[in-house]
């Protein structure tokens, strides 16, 4: 009798899982990228390649979510279906480097046809469990229980402010294509594990709810992207703060700066204000409010998540002990406008070779080839124009533009040991951009160019008809097929 | 016996003239055993932890025995020893001078110099002679004779100080602890103290000796009863070999002459020299395009000329400004800007202390202790602070180096290593600032950092019923110290009253 049960119960079992079994196949693929970022040091030349692979999920409308990581700096993009490896190119159609997330479409419509691909499910709360999806080699599921530990603001791989995140704990056995994997439960994808580590057993997520704004972005065929506030704020749990700045008897923080271009500097908010609410959520002194969805949350989920770019603000703040009611309207020109972008992924560094001088256009992206301690090795001078760019380079129309290295020749002689000078003008005329600089460049045709650095040796002067003459010379010694590229 | 051996092994390369250079230098050399005491700039108002250490010292002309700058620095007790005397005598500093890493000792009791006499000062050694090193290193407790050749002759950094370089010498003989401070001879004269190494598991027999001008320029400084730094003649200059570069500043192709592209405010030269000037030449002595000139025949930088003269004596100067040559006279002074990156030794730290917050003036040694925690801001503020002239506007930026929890401050404590910018309204330029400014409150105090930091805000009844309990608690007699220790920022603030 007891032999009995259990022969049935393994039976009904398998029967399940088999339905399962079917339902997955039809909704995950393998992504295959080709990944070659350009060399910043050399940036008229790229790095060598290497591939990158992961797990996309169908989406029902036949294109396929991966992670924006995945694919970043591809040169090539395929998909393979888990048992068949058949394989089909594919476009990324839409890609958002800050929330780390991207959407594919596969080159032959057809590709995915039969595949149901998996809808969005709920958010979830810290406590739940979820699974963590990878491929067998035989193109079989392999599903891992997951723990969702926490439910909160932090960082994602390229954004310092950070997004809502889930911290999960899962066990993942090492197999291939497992740079990003889905998190499903119940048969909807409820989130993207963006990061994992082997010791610890623990990773992030991307959030279901973050996915499907992410989603809902692209739809309307125009991509906007996630707003921006433009403040730095501290938290107001100290009693002497709150009296000094007026606060009210609880809730808020304090504004620390404003960028002027900003959400928050647009609708009017200035240093010294607490922000009491947005949108009509109170802020507590850690800057939380309570979230539908999650619970108590942090102001990131609130200001950059919930509202789209083009939505209306409101801002309740305490300016001077006077309550007062501010609004404008969400976007991201605090940091879409800034002088030195943070991110510079699948375009080319900008740059110019003059003389043997080499001139590139400041990102995050060259700062951050210098290692992981590019604070420490870049030079000083440019760590300090990129990470203090609020104080120091306000106006977004002034590029830094600076020496990045000088390719020794006859004409460079004296030179050739400087770098990362940060050029302020030449033969007198304001340099503000790599292209502006090409102008002027042009514009002369014989004489000095004298350019003007901002720090030490001040100076470098070079004849232009020489210049001219030695253009070619130099080009092909250093093998560089483009001596501009602006 | 002893001479019968020395001469079997050493023979060929010294013959019979080292038997009496060994005997001299046994006479002159002394031990000096040395208790110190390093301040910890972490807990400020502590004395700081107590060592021994011991290294070599000699007698030189006048009963004067010359040691290392880092054999005494921070030193509470020194005792000197000879090799002929078993009993040790007390002795004291006269004079330092940490920037070329260098002391004079004096010696109280007579009865030490009995059977001394004196070793003279000799010249530069020539490349691959051989010097004979006298020392007390590890090993043993008896006088130790190492041998070596000289290996190399130029500028090098002198660590003791953390921002000096001079003139030094390489030799290959082995330098170990204790024999800092020992003579190095040749043909019975003193050609160099034995001073700094390599760590053998970073290079193999390298040691470093001072050269015999750089001890002259120290006891010719002390004649006037005091020490005053090395000179700078503070400016930054370029090479000139490029022709178009020549060409723009009006100069002929002869590979002459270097341009100046900084003048550091408050240095010797500001006032004398401005950016884009061509210096020609410095005291008679022409300059190369890449800052080289000829000194005794052999090539060294124009900055050696200036390493060789005194506070307010003046270098003289060619220099080719606006189309035409003409003749500047820099009086020299030293390079206060850059004395933040010098380590501090004798003067105890300065600091002030409110509510458990401990501010502290940005040195090398609160940057020593801070180096893991500090942030960008603060870090660039270091780095960048003479050349960006910084001082001109701060001349010694006030760090909150620490809060020291109390049930008072539990909001404060990430504020740690904050730059300070204002308190109650007042700009803080120096420590000297920051007292009188938090007295300055009414009942509310308010601490301004620089950057997008968040303000400290304290009551003053609060800080007055926290400072005795935070005092006790970790055991801090006094609430600040602010009075100028060191000599060095005492002349600082001379020169801007000067200014005025």
């Amino acid at each position: 009798m007891r032999a009995w049960a259990m022969i049935l119960g393994l039976f009904l079992a398998s029967a399940a899982w088999a339905a399962e079994q079917d339902e997955a196949q039809g909704s995950v693929v393998r992504v295959r990228a080709a990944i070659q970022p350009y060399d910043q040091f050399r940036p008229w030349q790229k790095k060598a390649p290497y591939g990158l692979n992961g797990i996309g999920v169908v989406l029902p409308g036949g294109k396929v979510l991966v992670t924006a990581a995945l694919v970043a700096n591809r040169t090539e993009v395929g998909l393979e279906k888990p048992g068949s490896a058949e394989k089909c190119a594919a476009e990324v159609e839409a890609i958002d480097y800050e929330a780390n997330l991207a959407v594919l479409r596969p080159e032959k419509a057809e590709f995915l046809k039969g595949f149901k691909g998996l809808a969005l499910g709920p958010a979830l709360k810290a406590g739940d469990t979820a699974e963590v999806w990878q491929l067998e080699r035989n193109g079989e599921l392999l599903r891992n229980q997951a723990e969702i530990l926490t439910v909160g603001v932090g960082r994602y791989p390229n954004d310092e402010a950070g997004f809502l995140q889930y911290g999960v704990r899962v066990s993942l056995p090492k197999r291939d294509d497992s740079y990003t994997l889905p998190l499903i439960r119940q048969n909807q994808l409820v989130g993207m594990v963006m990061m994992y580590d082997r010791d610890s057993q623990e990773g992030t997520a991307i959030p279901g709810p973050m996915i499907d704004r992410f989603l809902q972005d692209v739809a309307d065929g125009k991509y906007e992207g996630f707003p921006t506030l433009g403040v730095s704020w501290t938290t107001l749990r100290d009693p002497n703060l709150r009296e000094e700045v007026k606060a009210p008897k609880s809730g808020g923080i304090l504004v620390t700066r404003v960028n002027p271009r900003g959400t928050a500097g647009r609708a009017g908010l200035k240093e010294g204000d607490v922000i009491l609410s947005v949108d009509g959520m109170k802020l507590d002194e850690d800057g939380n409010y309570r979230d539908p969805l999650y619970g108590l949350t942090a102001i990131g989920n609130l200001v950059r998540v919930r509202p789209k770019v083009g939505s209306q603000a409101k801002f309740l703040v305490s300016r001077d002990g006077k309550e007062m009611e501010l609004a404008g309207t969400y976007d991201r020109r605090a940091r879409d406008e800034a002088a030195i972008p943070t991110l510079a992924f699948d375009t080319q560094p900008r740059y110019l070779v003059l003389g043997g001088l080499v001139f590139q256009q400041l990102t995050g992206a060259y700062l951050q080839e210098w290692g992981e301690k590019w604070t420490e090795r870049a030079p000083q001078r440019l760590v300090e124009l990129f990470s203090f760019q609020q104080e120091k380079r306000p106006d977004p129309d002034k590029k830094v533009v600076f020496l990045s290295q000088v390719l020794p020749a006859t004409i460079n002689l004296g030179y050739q040991h400087y770098s990362g000078l940060v050029l302020k003008n030449v033969n007198g005329t304001e340099i503000r951009s790599l292209a502006q600089l090409a102008e002027v460049l042009d514009s002369v045709k014989e004489g000095n160019l004298i350019f003007e650095f901002t720090d030490d040796p001040g100076k470098l002067v070079l004849d232009a008809s020489e210049v001219k003459a030695r253009q070619e010379e130099i080009r092909k010694a250093y093998g560089i097929s483009e001596l501009r590229k602006l | 016996m002893k001479c019968w051996f020395l001469a079997i092994l050493g023979a060929v390369i010294s013959g019979c003239a080292k038997d009496g250079q060994l005997h001299e230098a046994k006479k002159n050399t002394v031990m000096v055993e040395v208790t110190s005491q390093v301040w910890d700039y972490r807990l400020p108002w502590n004395p700081g932890t107590v060592s021994s250490g011991r290294g070599a010292g000699f007698i030189v002309a006048g009963k004067r025995i010359i040691t290392n700058a880092h054999v005494i620095s921070g030193a509470r007790n020194i005792t000197v020893q000879r090799e002929a005397d078993p009993r040790r005598y007390a002795a004291k500093v006269k004079y330092v001078a940490h920037d070329c890493d260098l002391a004079m000792l004096e010696v109280e009791d007579p009865a030490f110099f009995k059977g001394t006499t004196h070793l003279d000062l000799g010249g530069i050694p020539e490349l691959e002679s051989v010097v004979s090193v006298y020392g007390f290193p590890i090993g043993g407790d008896r006088l130790s004779v190492t041998r070596g050749v000289v290996s190399r002759i130029d500028y090098n950094a002198y660590t003791h100080s953390g921002r000096e370089s001079h003139l030094a010498i390489q030799i290959d003989a082995a330098i170990n602890p204790g024999n800092s401070g020992g003579p190095v001879m040749q043909s019975d004269k003193v050609v160099g103290v034995a001073f700094q190494g390599f760590r053998g598991d970073v290079a193999q027999n390298v040691g470093y000796m001072i050269p015999t001008p750089v001890i002259r320029r120290f006891l010719k400084d002390v004649e006037d009863g005091r020490y005053d730094y090395y000179v700078d003649i503070a400016v930054r200059w370029m090479p000139l070999e490029n022709p178009a570069m020549r060409k723009y500043l009006g100069l002929a192709n002869d590979g002459r002459g270097v341009v100046v592209t900084d003048v550091f405010s408050e240095g010797s030269s500001d006032g004398y020299l401005n950016k884009g000037d061509v210096l020609l030449s410095i005291d008679g002595h022409p300059i190369e395009s890449d800052g080289s000139v000829r000194l005794e025949g052999k090539p060294v930088q124009l900055e050696e000329i200036v390493e060789r003269k005194f506070s307010r004596e003046e270098v003289r100067l060619e220099v080719w400004r606006g189309g035409q040559t003409e003749t500047v006279n820099v009086p020299l002074k030293p390079a206060d800007m850059f004395s933040m990156y010098e380590i501090l030794y004798e003067p105890p730290p300065r600091y002030v202390l409110y509510g458990g917050l401990v501010f502290q003036p940005l040195t090398a040694n609160l940057m020593a202790v801070l180096a893991g925690s500090a942030d960008l801001r603060l870090k660039q503020k270091y780095t960048m602070f003479a050349t960006d002239q910084m001082y001109r506007e701060t001349p010694e930026p006030v760090i909150l180096s620490a809060v020291l929890p109390d049930p008072s401050n539990v909001y404060l404590r990430g504020l740690a290593g904050q730059i300070v910018r204002e308190i109650n309204g007042r700009k803080i330029r120096t420590l000297a600032d920051v007292e009188p400014a938090l007295a300055a409150n009414g009942e509310r105090s308010v601490i301004r950092f620089e950057g997008d930091s968040r303000p400290a805000v304290l009551k003053r009844e609060e800080v007055d019923r926290s400072t005795p309990r935070i005092m006790a608690q970790y055991g801090i007699s006094e609430a600040s110290r602010t009075e100028v220790g060191s000599r060095r920022l005492a002349k600082g603030s001379y020169s801007q009253e000067e200014k005025k």
